[in-house]
């Protein structure tokens, strides 16, 4: 039995790395976002309103609740799924394309030596990290859940509670 | 050639290596067939170490020319090596006592370890869109055939016992690793370096101060859209 299971796993991996070897292009993009420079909009306030309007919950709950519409609510939250989805792959892609961009040939000291590359490296793979969380979250629960699940329904003791509200109020006056 | 030296100067120290380690096993086993043994398993555990060494030339070259994640290859490799130490090759040699059978499953678990390592680092290239220079993927095609064939073939000796690999297994490395030595040879022939993704432009600013402060943009941006 385990003879079978190493060599699945030989035979396994060897199609694993031939197929990904085969397949190690440059992605392309999609085409709906082609020849858009998204890296470029990420400073740009009309693309930061895009997505606040598309993780909005507010629309949705005024067609289930107040014009007693669930049906089209739910085909609405459906939608804004997967403009969710979208925005976040977009996201993704140009901060691939950010990642993918090589050292200029005129640079005069390499980037190898330099400090910063484990801090780039660091920065890289938590964005890739939390991206993938919140594709995780938006796949699963849909665009309006929590992304940072809340703890209120932990009892905290008094002291613990009241030393978390002061370093949530400290992170609340530096955003 | 001398540029491929300088370039893979590991790999080419291991070459020289294991050539040199067969020549040596070869004669003791004319001379002393009694010490073939202990010479055999010396030089295999000398290689699995050095492997290890190559993969990390390897990763090193794959995400050489993006400074975002140039280390990112070596920090895999390291990371993947040090949790199956810890997790799947250590505590199955300290349960066994007989040395053959620790040596045959140490080196049956360390060529799984180094498939998980080259399937770790094709998939992140993989998924980051990078191409490949003709030298690291020829590297990696020889390597990855070498290690399923070893795998395979360590865990039949295992299963097996020891009179059908001394009978039929045993020639299952020598030719696994000549046809290894045949892929690297085409693929290290002439010098071919990495592809550079053409699509995109060279980093900001040109130095890494500014690649840094994009990255960090893209970070906080993240992480303010996560605390909504």
């Amino acid at each position: 039995m385990i003879m079978l299971v190493y060599a699945g796993i030989a035979i396994g991996f060897l199609i694993l790395v031939l197929g990904l070897l085969a397949r190690t292009q440059p992605k392309k993009s999609d085409e709906g976002l082609a020849g858009k420079d998204y890296a470029q909009c990420l400073g740009d306030a009309g693309w930061l309103d895009l997505s606040e309007r598309i993780f909005d919950p507010s629309d949705a709950r005024w067609l289930r609740e107040d014009l007693a519409f669930p049906k089209l609510a739910n085909s609405l939250t459906c939608a804004r799924k997967r403009l969710a989805i979208r925005w976040l792959r977009a996201l993704q892609a140009s901060f691939d394309d950010l990642v993918r961009r090589p050292e200029p040939a005129s640079s005069e000291a390499p980037l190898a030596n330099s400090a910063p590359s484990w801090q780039m490296l660091w920065l890289t793979v938590r964005f890739q990290f939390l991206l993938s969380y919140a594709l995780l979250v938006v796949r699963l629960f849909g665009p309006y859940h929590r992304l940072i699940p809340s703890f209120t329904w932990i009892p905290f003791p008094q002291k613990g509670a009241s030393r978390i509200r002061s370093v949530l109020a400290d992170n609340t006056d530096l955003n | 050639m001398a540029r491929l030296l300088s370039l893979f100067p590991v790999f080419y120290s291991y070459i020289i290596y294991v050539l040199c380690g067969t020549v040596t096993l070869t004669v003791i086993y004319v001379i002393r067939p009694r010490w073939y043994a202990t010479g055999f398993w010396f030089h295999e555990l000398v290689c699995v170490l050095v492997e290890f060494a190559v993969l990390v030339e390897i990763a090193d070259h794959m995400f050489q020319p993006f400074p975002a994640i140039r280390h990112l290859g070596r920090a895999l490799t390291l990371l993947i090596s040090f949790t199956f130490a810890l997790v799947y090759i250590l505590p199955a040699i300290l349960q066994r006592h007989e040395p053959g059978a620790t040596l045959l499953d140490f080196a049956l678990r360390a060529s799984v370890t180094k498939a998980v390592i080259l399937a770790g680092l094709v998939f992140t290239a993989h998924r980051f869109g990078l191409r490949l220079g003709r030298n690291v993927a020829g590297l990696m095609l020889g390597f990855s055939i070498y290690l399923g064939v070893n795998v395979a073939n360590f865990a039949a000796a295992q299963n097996f016992g020891q009179a059908l690999y001394i009978r039929i297994l045993w020639v299952m490395s020598p030719i696994a690793f000549t046809l290894c030595l045949l892929v690297w040879t085409i693929a290290l022939w002439e010098l071919a370096p990495m592809p550079r993704t053409d699509s995109v432009r060279p980093a900001p600013g040109g130095n890494s101060q500014a690649l840094t402060l994009e990255l960090a943009r893209f970070n906080g941006a993240l992480s303010r859209f996560l605390r909504r």
